[in-house]
C-alpha cells in the first residue's frame, strides 16, 4: 500500500494527470495540440468522475471494507503501512490515512471538481483551466490524508499554487491584486504555521521506524499526536502556548475568522465561479481541518486555555460577519461575507468542548461545503447571464431564470440554516452544545440568525422579485438589450446535484453525522477529558 | 356551460388510487399509527413531480386542462393523507386510548459531556435525537383539521387559481408549494418531539414565505412575504432558544421522555420552576410570532397579499394554529396534580395577558378596515388571541391545582381552535369566491366595454375592497349562506360553533380572575369587549359585501361560483352548523380535555359543560356570560346593521336563508357615519396603530446604520490595515533599493559597517 492504495491514487492521478494535460499541449505540435486542447476539458471531467466514483465506493465499502462507525481520533484507515521515505535524511515519508475528519472532506473534493468543471464547462481556454481544476483537487486531498506534517505542508501551499492563477487569469477586473493579495496574505500566514510546525517537529524523539537519519526527529503526525498524548509533546507550557498560537495564526487566516479574514472577499469577488466553489467550498475547511488535526490534538491544554479566544474570534466571525453581509452591495461579496460568518460557528463548536459540539462543527464543514458552492454558482450565473452582481440592479429575475431563481431560493434558504436542509443539523448541534457549555451567550449566535435571513431575504428580494411588470422586471443595465436567458444546461445540471445534496444531507444528515459523532467522543475522550480534568482540579 | 362543468368531474379519476393507497396498506399490515408517516410521504413525494413536471410541461395544454397544472395531483397526494389521517383518527377513536407512539427512527445519534463534581464523564441520560409519530386527544383533532382542510381547500384552490389569467402557467408552483406546506402541517402534527416540531413549523414558514410571495413580482407582495418570514423568524430564534434549554433539562426533546415525568429532568434531577419557565417562555415568544399575537402581529394582515387559498388555509385555518398547538403542549409541564412543576403560575398569567392584548387590539383595528381580507386577518388574529386567553387561563388554573376548571377551558380553547379553523378556512374560502367574481365581473365589463387589451384594466378597481361590494347576496347565494354561518360561528351567535368555545372560555378564564388571582381581570375584560367588538365588524362585512345596493357596477354583474368553488364550501357549511350537535353527541370538549388525564375528570360531561356556561353557581359568572351573549349577538350586530345595513336593489332577490338578514338590517339602517370614519382614532386604527412604522423606524435607525458601519469599517478599518502593511512594505523596499547605488565606496562602507555590527552582535551574546 505504498503508492498504489486508494488515497495515493486520488492524490496523485489528478496531480500528475492535471500537470500532463496543463503541459502538454503547449509543447505538442500545433495540429495535435489543438485537438488536444479541444478534448482536454472531456478527459479531465471524467478523470475526475471516476475519481468521484472511487471515493464513493471506499464510502459505502466495496473497497477496503472499512467500517466507519468504528473509527476514532488516532484510527487511520487506509493508511500507508510501511515507511516509503521521500527524504529520509529530515524524516519525511510518504505516509497517507484517513477517518471520519478528513473522509467527508475527501469525498466533497472530489465531488466539487466535477460540479465546477461543469459548471464552468465552456471556461475560456478550458484546456488549462480544466486541468489546473484536476490539479487543485489532487493538491485538496493531498492536504486531507497526509500523515507526514512535511508532505502536508507541501500539499497546504500547493493548493495556493493553481487557485492564484485561476485567478490571476480567469478572474474579474481587479484579479491582479485579487490574486496577490490572496497568495501573500495565506502564504504569510501559514509560515507562521510552519514555524511552529517545526518547533513541533524539534521535539519529537526518535523513532526506530520513521526518523530522519540525520536529525533524528520525524515528521509523522500519529507519532507526534500519540507522543503528546502520552508524554506531552513540548515541555514548556509558555512554548506551547506560543506553538499553538502560529498553528491558530496559520488556520485562523484560512478559515478565515475575523480579523484577518479580508483576502477572502477580494478573492471571491474577483475568483472565476469555478475557483469560487473551490475556495468556500473546501479551502477553507482546510483551516478547521488543521486545527482540529494538529492544534486541538497535540496541545489539548493550550486549547483549553484559550477556548475563550476561540469563543470571541467565533462569535466576532459570526456576529460580525453577518452584519458586515447586511452591508454589502455585491452579491458575491456577500455570500464571501457570509462563509466567513458560518466560518465562526465552527469555532464555537470546537470551544463547546462536547462531542455534540465537535460533530456539529464537523457536519459545518461538510454542509456549508455543499451550500457555498451551490451560493457562488447561483452568484456566477448572475454574472454569466446578467453581468453584473450588483444587488438591486435587476429585479423580477424569476420571470426570465425561474430555474436560476429556484437554485437560488434553495441555496439561500439552505445558507440561512432552514430545517431539512443540510445546514439546519450542524446549526442546531453547535447550539445545543453551546448552551450546555456556556449558557445565555447562546443568544448572540441565535440572534444572528435573523440577521442571516434578513440579509438572504432582501438580497433575494431584490434581485429575483418586485418588479413593476410580471413580464418584464428590471434587468440590469449591463445587459445592453441583450435577451435574458436562463441558466444552461451545464450549469443547471451542477446546480442541480449541490441542491439535491442539500436536501438529502439535510433529511438524512446520518449518512456522515455518525462516524463524525462516533469520532469525536472518541477525540474527547482520548484526547481532552483529561485535560479538562486536569484544568477543573487545578483551582 | 353546466355540462363542461360537469364533465370536469372525470378529471378527479386520477384520485382513485389515492384514495385507494391507504386501505391497500392497512391490509398489507401496516400499523394504523404508522399511517401517519403515509401522510407525509404522499404530499413530501408529489411536491417535486409537480415542481418539475410543471416546469418542464409548462403551458402544455392537456397539463392545463386535464391535470389544472398540477392541481390534480396535488389533491390526489392530500387524498392519501386524509384518508390516512381519518383513518388514524378513527382508529384512536376506537381504540380508547390515551395516546398512540409509533416506533421512532434514530435520526442523530451523540453523546455529551458532563462534569459530575469530579470528572467529566460521557452522560449517558441524555437520549438522541429521533422521528417517531404521535397521536393523542390534542394531535388527533389537529390532524383531522389539517388533513381535512388541506383537502378542501385544495379542491377550492383548483377552481380558484386556475381560472385567472395572470395565474396562467404558474400554478404549478403554487400546488407544489402548497402540498409541501400541508407536508410541514401535517409532520408537526403528528411529530413526536419539540425537534422535529420546530422543524416542520419552519417548512411551512418556509412555505408561507413562498405562498405569499406567490405573485412576485408585486413589490407589495414580495414586501410582505419578507416581512412573515422575518418576523417569524424573530419568535423562531427564541423558540430554538427555548429547545436548547428544554434539552439541557430533559435531555431529550421526545413527548414520551419529557412528558413521562416533567418534574424530574435528565439524571432524576428534580426541575426546578427557574429553570423551566424560562424555556416555556421562549418557546412561547415563538407561538407569538408563529400565531402573530401581539407584538409579533405586523405580518399577518399583510400576509393577505398571498392568493385566497392560502389566506384560507395557512394564515387562517392551519399554520396559525401552530403556536396554539404548541402551548397545549405545554400543559403537562404545569400540572401540579400530575407530575407537574410547580411555581409557574406566571407562564398562564403572561400568556392570557398576550391573548388579551391582542384579541382586543385586533378587533378594534379590524372596525376600520375595507378589505375585505384584511377584516379575516385581524379576525382571525383576534380568534386565536381567545385560544391563547383560554390556554393562559387553563395553564394558569392547572399550575396552582385547579385541575378540573383548568382542564375544562383547555378543552374549550382546544374547541375553539377547532371551530375557528372550520369557520376562518369557510370565510376565506367564500371572501375568495366573491373576489374571484368580482374580479371575473370587473373584467367582463372591460371586455364589453371595448376598453381592450386584458392587462389594462382599471388600475384604481380593487376586487377586495368591501365599498365597491353590495347586494352580493342575491347573486351568490352559497357563498353569502357559507358567510353567514361562518360568521356566526366567529361571533358566537348562541347554538353555531365558536359559541360553545367562546363562553367557556370566557367564563373560565372570569372564573380564575374572581375566585384566585386578580391579575387575570384585565384579560376577562377585554374578553367580553372584544367579544361585542366581533359581532360588530363581523356583521360590518357582511352587511357590506351582500346587504345593500352594489356600490360599483362590477358587484351587480357577478355570477354564480363554479362546482370546485361551491363543494368545499357547502361542505363546511355543515360543518359550522353543526359542530353545536358535535358537542353534544360525540362529547368533543371532554375528548379534548380529559382524555389524556382521566383521572378524576368522570364527572365531567356535556351537561356539565352546559352548566358552567350558561347557570354557573356563581351569579358574578353567569351575570358575564349573558352580558357577553348580548354584546355579541344582539349589540355588535345590531349596530353594524344600522350603519352598513341596507336593502337590495330593487328586484333582486335573496334567498331565503340569508333574505331574512338581509331585510333586518335594512330595517335597522339609521346612521350615516362618514363622519366619524375621519376622527384621529380611526385614522390611527386604520394606521394599525403605528406598530408598522415603529417597527421600520426601529430598523431603519439601527440595523441599517450598523450594517452601512460595519461594511465601512471592513473594507477601511481592517483591509485598511492589511493595506497599510502592504503599502508600508512597498515603500520599505524603494527606500532600500535606494541604497543600491552601483557605486563600489558604497558597498565597501556598508560591508564595512555589517561586518563590525555582527562582530559587536557576537562580543555582546558571548561576554
Amino acid at each position: 500500500m505504498s503508492f498504489t492504495g486508494p488515497l495515493s491514487i486520488i492524490t496523485l492521478v489528478p496531480l500528475l494527470s492535471g500537470l500532463i494535460l496543463l503541459v502538454l499541449p503547449n509543447v505538442l505540435p500545433s495540429d495535435i495540440s489543438m485537438r488536444m486542447k479541444a478534448s482536454v476539458r472531456n478527459v479531465a471531467i471524467g478523470l475526475s468522475s471516476a475519481i468521484f466514483l472511487l471515493t464513493t465506493l471506499i464510502f459505502v465499502g466495496t473497497i477496503g471494507q472499512i467500517d466507519w462507525l468504528s473509527i476514532g481520533m488516532g484510527d487511520y484507515v487506509l493508511e500507508t503501512e510501511d515507511p516509503v521515505w521521500l527524504i529520509e535524511s529530515i524524516g519525511v515519508t510518504w505516509h497517507l490515512g484517513t477517518d471520519a475528519l478528513s473522509f467527508p472532506m475527501i469525498w466533497l473534493t472530489t465531488l466539487l471538481i466535477p460540479i465546477s468543471m461543469l459548471v464552468q464547462w465552456d471556461a475560456e481556454d478550458g484546456h488549462s483551466f480544466h486541468s489546473l481544476l484536476l490539479i487543485m483537487e489532487g493538491a485538496l486531498i493531498g492536504v486531507f490524508v497526509s500523515l507526514d506534517l512535511f508532505v502536508f505542508y507541501i500539499f497546504w501551499e500547493l493548493t495556493l499554487v493553481p487557485m492564484f492563477f485561476l485567478i490571476m487569469i480567469w478572474g474579474g477586473e481587479d484579479r491582479k491584486y485579487a490574486s496577490m493579495k490572496f497568495f501573500i496574505y495565506t502564504f504569510t500566514a501559514s509560515v507562521l504555521m510552519l514555524v511552529g510546525i517545526l518547533v513541533m517537529y524539534f521535539n519529537t524523539v526518535a523513532d526506530p521506524n520513521y526518523a530522519g537519519t540525520l536529525t533524528g526527529h520525524h515528521f509523522n503526525l500519529v507519532l507526534m499526536t500519540e507522543q503528546s498524548r502520552v508524554d506531552g509533546l513540548i515541555n514548556s507550557e509558555g512554548l506551547r502556548h506560543f506553538v499553538w498560537l502560529l498553528l491558530l495564526i496559520g488556520f485562523a487566516t484560512k478559515m478565515p475568522s475575523v480579523p484577518v479574514h479580508t483576502w477572502l472577499p477580494d478573492a471571491h469577488v474577483q475568483a472565476p465561479t469555478a475557483g469560487s466553489m473551490l475556495l468556500a467550498g473546501v479551502m477553507l475547511k482546510m483551516g478547521a481541518y488543521g486545527f482540529l488535526r494538529i492544534a486541538v490534538a497535540m496541545f489539548p491544554e493550550s486549547t483549553l486555555t484559550f477556548v475563550p479566544l476561540l469563543v470571541f474570534l467565533g462569535m466576532a466571525s459570526l456576529v460580525y460577519g453577518a452584519v458586515v453581509c447586511l452591508g454589502q452591495t455585491n452579491l458575491k461579496r456577500m455570500v464571501a461575507y457570509s462563509s466567513v460568518s458560518h466560518m465562526g460557528l465552527i469555532f464555537l463548536g470546537i470551544a463547546t468542548m462536547q462531542p455534540l459540539g465537535f460533530a456539529g462543527a464537523l457536519f459545518m464543514m461538510f454542509a456549508h461545503g455543499i451550500i457555498s458552492p451551490l451560493l457562488f454558482a447561483v452568484a456566477g450565473s448572475f454574472k454569466h447571464h446578467y453581468h453584473t452582481l450588483e444587488i438591486g440592479s435587476m429585479r423580477g429575475i424569476a420571470h426570465h431564470s425561474p430555474f436560476l431563481a429556484g437554485h437560488m431560493m434553495l441555496g439561500w434558504m439552505g445558507s440561512l440554516g432552514l430545517p431539512l436542509l443540510a445546514g439546519f443539523v450542524a446549526e442546531v448541534a453547535i447550539m445545543i452544545a453551546f448552551w450546555m457549555t456556556f449558557g445565555w451567550w447562546v443568544l448572540l449566535p441565535a440572534l444572528t440568525l435573523i440577521f442571516t435571513a434578513l440579509y438572504y431575504l432582501t438580497s433575494m428580494q431584490k434581485m429575483i422579485f418586485e418588479s413593476d411588470d410580471p413580464h418584464i422586471g428590471k434587468l440590469p443595465d449591463t445587459m445592453h438589450d441583450e435577451e435574458p436567458r436562463d441558466v444552461t444546461w451545464h450549469e443547471n445540471a451542477g446546480m442541480f446535484v449541490l441542491g439535491v445534496l442539500t436536501i438529502l444531507f439535510g433529511i438524512l444528515p446520518f449518512i456522515f453525522w455518525d462516524m463524525m459523532s462516533v469520532w469525536s467522543t472518541e477525540f474527547i475522550q482520548t484526547y481532552l477529558v483529561h485535560a479538562m480534568n486536569m484544568l477543573e482540579a487545578s483551582p | 356551460m353546466n355540462e363542461q362543468k360537469n364533465q370536469e368531474w372525470n378529471l378527479l379519476v386520477p384520485l382513485a388510487p389515492a384514495i385507494a393507497l391507504v386501505p391497500v396498506l392497512v391490509v398489507m399490515g401496516v400499523e394504523p399509527i404508522d399511517l401517519g408517516f403515509a401522510a407525509i410521504a404522499a404530499p413530501l413525494a408529489m411536491f417535486p413531480v409537480v415542481l418539475l413536471i410543471g416546469q418542464i410541461w409548462n403551458g402544455n395544454e392537456k397539463w392545463v386542462s386535464r391535470f389544472k397544472e398540477g392541481g390534480i395531483l396535488a389533491l390526489s397526494a392530500l387524498s392519501v393523507s386524509l384518508i390516512a389521517g381519518l383513518w388514524m383518527v378513527l382508529d384512536f377513536l376506537g381504540a380508547g386510548e390515551k395516546k398512540v407512539h409509533g416506533d421512532p427512527l434514530t435520526w442523530l445519534d451523540f453523546d455529551v459531556l458532563r462534569y459530575d463534581g469530579t470528572q467529566w464523564n460521557i452522560d449517558a441520560g441524555f437520549t438522541n435525537i429521533s422521528f417517531g409519530i404521535w397521536l393523542d386527544p390534542i394531535s388527533a383533532m389537529l390532524l383531522f383539521v389539517a388533513t381535512f382542510l388541506c383537502f378542501l381547500i385544495c379542491w377550492f384552490a383548483i377552481g380558484y387559481m386556475t381560472t385567472d389569467d395572470i395565474n396562467s402557467n404558474r400554478n404549478h408552483r403554487f400546488f407544489a408549494e402548497f402540498i409541501l406546506f400541508s407536508m410541514g402541517m401535517f409532520g408537526m402534527v403528528l411529530a413526536d418531539s419539540f425537534l422535529w416540531l420546530f422543524i416542520f413549523w419552519e417548512i411551512m414558514g418556509l412555505c408561507s414565505y413562498l405562498l405569499i410571495g406567490f405573485y412576485y413580482w408585486k413589490e407589495s407582495a414580495a414586501a410582505a412575504a419578507k416581512k412573515a418570514f422575518m418576523t417569524t423568524r424573530v419568535g423562531d430564534v427564541f423558540l430554538m432558544v427555548g429547545l436548547l434549554m428544554l434539552y439541557d433539562i430533559y435531555g431529550s426533546l421526545d413527548f414520551a421522555v419529557v412528558f413521562d415525568n416533567p418534574s424530574t429532568g435528565v439524571g432524576e434531577a428534580p426541575v426546578k420552576a427557574s429553570e423551566l419557565q424560562p424555556a416555556l417562555l421562549m418557546l412561547f415568544i415563538g407561538c407569538v410570532g408563529k400565531s402573530a399575537q401581539f407584538p409579533l402581529h405586523v405580518w399577518l394582515p399583510d400576509a393577505m397579499e398571498g392568493p385566497t387559498p392560502v389566506s384560507a388555509l395557512i394564515h387562517a385555518a392551519t399554520m396559525v394554529n401552530a403556536g396554539l398547538y404548541l402551548v397545549a403542549r405545554m400543559v403537562p409541564f404545569v400540572d401540579v396534580d400530575y407530575y407537574g412543576v410547580m411555581g409557574m403560575e406566571d407562564l398562564g398569567i403572561i400568556i392570557a395577558w398576550v391573548g388579551g392584548i391582542t384579541a382586543f387590539m385586533a378587533a378594534s383595528i379590524a372596525f376600520v378596515q375595507n378589505d375585505i381580507k384584511k377584516v379575516l386577518a385581524y379576525s382571525t388574529m383576534s380568534q386565536l388571541a381567545y385560544i391563547f386567553l383560554g390556554l393562559g387561563s387553563a395553564l394558569y388554573l392547572m399550575s396552582t391545582g385547579h385541575r378540573y376548571e383548568g382542564l375544562f377551558v383547555l378543552g374549550g380553547a382546544l374547541f375553539h381552535l377547532f371551530n375557528h379553523a372550520m369557520a376562518k378556512g369557510m370565510l376565506f374560502m367564500a371572501s375568495g369566491s366573491v373576489i374571484h367574481e368580482m374580479h371575473h365581473a370587473h373584467h367582463e365589463l372591460h371586455h364589453h366595454d371595448g376598453h381592450g387589451q386584458h392587462d389594462d384594466h382599471d388600475e384604481h378597481f380593487d376586487a377586495q375592497d368591501m365599498r365597491n361590494m353590495g347586494g352580493l347576496a342575491s347573486k351568490m347565494p352559497v357563498t353569502s349562506i357559507a358567510m353567514m354561518l361562518g360568521s356566526m360561528s366567529i361571533i358566537g351567535i348562541p347554538l353555531i360553533g365558536g359559541f360553545w368555545s367562546k363562553e367557556a372560555i370566557i367564563a373560565e378564564t372570569w372564573l380564575g380572575a374572581l375566585e384566585y388571582e386578580p391579575l387575570l381581570l384585565g384579560p376577562a375584560i377585554l374578553a367580553v369587549l372584544t367579544a361585542g367588538m366581533t359581532g360588530f365588524y363581523m356583521s360590518r362585512m357582511w352587511m357590506m359585501t351582500f346587504a345593500g345596493e352594489p356600490k360599483h357596477n362590477a358587484a351587480s354583474h357577478v355570477h354564480e361560483e363554479t362546482l370546485w368553488i361551491k363543494t368545499p364550501l357547502i361542505t363546511l357549511s355543515i360543518v359550522t352548523a353543526t359542530t353545536g350537535a358535535l358537542l353534544a353527541f360525540f362529547h368533543i370538549g371532554e375528548f379534548l380535555s380529559s382524555k389524556d388525564y382521566s383521572m378524576g375528570l368522570d364527572d365531567l360531561d356535556v351537561t356539565k359543560a352546559l352548566q358552567i356556561a350558561f347557570l354557573p353557581e356563581k351569579r358574578t359568572l353567569m351575570a358575564v356570560g349573558y352580558v357577553t351573549i348580548a354584546l355579541s349577538t344582539f349589540v355588535g350586530p345590531i349596530i353594524a346593521m344600522k350603519v352598513h345595513g341596507g336593502s337590495l336593489k330593487e328586484g333582486q332577490e335573496a334567498n331565503v336563508a340569508v333574505s331574512w338578514l338581509v331585510s333586518l338590517s335594512a330595517a335597522f339602517k339609521t346612521i350615516d357615519v362618514s363622519g366619524m370614519a375621519n376622527s384621529s382614532l380611526s385614522d390611527s386604527l386604520r394606521k394599525r396603530l403605528h406598530f408598522d412604522d415603529l417597527y421600520d423606524w426601529g430598523i431603519s435607525k439601527t440595523i441599517a446604520p450598523m450594517a452601512k458601519f460595519s461594511a465601512w469599517f471592513d473594507a477601511n478599518v481592517i483591509d485598511g490595515i492589511v493595506k497599510l502593511v502592504e503599502r508600508t512594505s512597498i515603500q520599505g523596499s524603494h527606500w532600500i533599493r535606494t541604497y543600491t547605488t552601483g557605486s563600489t565606496r558604497d558597498y565597501i562602507l556598508m560591508a564595512a559597517v555589517g561586518a563590525l555590527s555582527i562582530f559587536i552582535l557576537i562580543m555582546g551574546v558571548t561576554i
